[in-house]
């Protein structure tokens, strides 16, 4: 391919320098609390007029203020993907399946997680459930769920 | 004299709404944007149902650190609504209402939303980091200039073609962070003489820590209205007579620094289409952006408040402030309230809009008020940004 010929040495250039060195992202009024349930591995959603939507975010879609409640599951697939190459372009050791994971009780949203299975057995509308990392180990972070697995 | 005649409709701002300004906030921008919103809709009785069209503002998205950084605060009620976000740099605050303003007077929308937001915390070690990109990346940032660098010399331009004196300068400093005492929203308002000022540590001569704003997170919203939707809403609509934006020189040093011609001439703009021919004795209030002390005394020459050079005589008589002939910045401006970038000049067009409407509280100028004009500037100070308002 003729893109990937190129090289920046190809041209006469200039090199510039990342004067900032990292971002220190906040996770607002909602996610806070969202993350602090991560921790206890319980998942958040809002209750909004019309249904309930997860991640929860302060505010709902139509711009009113939305409330707080926990969202059980069951979980299912709305959407997923194979993913077989890194962005570098270099072969996954395996293909990893990566989906949009909603509620059955929520009306939009979801989150967008790995799900632990053979490609081949995945399919639209399929139960899955979360594996939560152990307690001591939880961070607040989405990756406190490691993965989402066949219910 | 009005000389437009090509604007379909009248347009109002009805109502306004601001965050906290603050260095750290807990809120995600879009949660800000949202806040601003909320309050602004409140102010005018309206609700995200009431909204016909979206316009948002942010400076870089490298503050934020989010690309699409102004769709993404226009998730805060832009859902399922033409949306537009406009970006001129730090000039962008006030560009916001004047894009908001032609979406209606064009007749696309009767009402509009327009939100200003800025979270310039997130970027480490410090945002200052960001402004290095708007150099020119191989015959200036080889040499390692920060954003104070330009406007230590023109500020130093400024002194010499005028023979202001640095205590003289510093009393902008001292009159509008005194100012911000009395707004709620105001992050580094304070009681400070001229002492304070000169003795405060000295960044690049002659620039000292409390000559130039703080570094700020917040947002701030304006409701905008064709004549019709604004009559219905509010009994006092406050009217956009004019509105002006230009673009100078890219090249900063090309220009003469101790006049701010990219203000001139969008101010010229708004004031043609307000009617407006001696703004000096129309004009009753203003909000000249005033990220540096001495940025509001150019400003001020900039839209012909007052002659080249006489902002700084003026401001020793008191000619500027909340009791004077012609008050600026009676918020406390950027050197008291805060300067989240965009969100910091749609403060300016919120303030105008509360003394005009007498809500201003402990902020209210002394004198009646007819005229109103904020301002703002954008990027390496070529892309001014103007608008006029009237009740």
């Amino acid at each position: 391919m003729v893109w990937k010929a190129w090289r920046i040495g190809d041209v006469i250039h200039y090199p510039g320098t990342q004067e900032v060195e990292k971002y220190v992202y906040t996770p607002g009024i909602h996610g806070l609390e969202f993350a602090k349930a991560l921790k206890e591995g319980r998942i958040l959603g809002m209750k909004c007029p019309g249904g309930i939507h997860v991640p929860p975010k302060t505010y709902c879609p139509d711009g009113s203020p939305g409330e707080l409640v926990e969202v059980k599951g069951p979980w299912r697939i709305a959407t997923f993907t194979i993913v077989y190459e890194d962005i570098y372009g270099n072969p996954l050791p395996e293909p990893q399946v990566l989906a949009l994971i909603r509620p059955d009780d929520a009306r939009r949203g979801g989150l967008i997680h790995i799900v632990k299975a053979d490609p081949d057995t995945v399919y639209i509308g399929m139960e899955v459930k979360p594996r939560w990392k152990p307690p001591e180990q939880r961070t607040g972070h989405i990756t406190d769920i490691e993965y989402f697995e066949p219910a | 004299m009005r000389t437009n005649i090509f604007v379909k409709d009248r347009v109002a701002v009805v109502g306004a709404g601001l965050t906290l300004f603050r260095r750290r906030l807990q809120e995600t921008p879009r949660e800000l944007a949202w806040e601003a919103a909320r309050q602004a809709l409140e102010s005018a009785g309206l609700t995200f149902d009431d909204i016909d069209c979206i316009v948002t503002g942010t400076a870089p998205d490298a503050f934020d650190g989010l690309h699409f950084n102004g769709e993404y605060i226009a998730d805060a009620g832009g859902f399922g609504k033409p949306t537009v976000r406009v970006y001129v740099g730090g000039g962008t605050g006030v560009f916001v209402p004047v894009a908001a303003w032609w979406h209606a007077a064009s007749g696309l929308c009767d009402t509009v939303l327009a939100v200003a937001e800025e979270k310039m915390s997130p970027a480490h070690p410090h945002p200052q980091g960001v402004f290095a990109y708007i150099w020119d990346p191989i015959l200036e940032r080889p040499l390692g200039p920060n954003l104070i660098w330009i406007f230590a010399m023109e500020m130093r331009r400024y002194m010499y073609k005028c023979g202001a004196a640095k205590e003289t300068i510093a009393k902008v400093s001292v009159k509008n962070k005194r100012n911000a005492l009395d707004h709620p929203a105001a992050q580094a308002a304070a009681n400070i003489t001229v002492e304070d000022v000169l003795n405060s540590e000295l960044l690049v001569w002659p620039v000292n820590r409390l000559d130039i704003s703080p570094v700020s997170d917040g947002a701030a919203a304006v409701i905008l209205a064709r004549e019709n939707e604004a009559r219905r809403i509010t009994d006092s609509p406050v009217w956009v007579e004019g509105i002006g934006f230009t673009l100078d020189n890219t090249h900063w040093y090309n220009r003469e620094l101790a006049f701010p011609r990219y203000v001139n001439y969008a101010a010229r703009m708004a004031y043609k289409m307000a009617g407006i021919e001696r703004p000096w004795k129309e004009i009753d209030v203003a909000e000249p952006y005033d990220p540096f002390d001495y940025k509001e005394l150019h400003h001020i020459e900039g839209l012909m408040l007052a002659r080249p050079c006489e902002a700084p005589k003026l401001l020793e008589e008191g000619w500027f402030d909340r009791s004077g002939e012609l008050p600026t910045s009676p918020s406390g401006g950027l050197l008291g309230v805060g300067n989240p970038i965009a969100a910091a000049g749609l403060m300016k067009v919120a303030e105008i809009f509360w003394q005009l409407r007498y809500e201003a509280g402990p902020r209210q100028v002394k004198k009646p008020v007819h005229y109103g004009v904020a301002q703002a500037w954008g990027d390496l100070m070529q892309a001014g940004t103007v608008i006029v308002l009237g009740n």
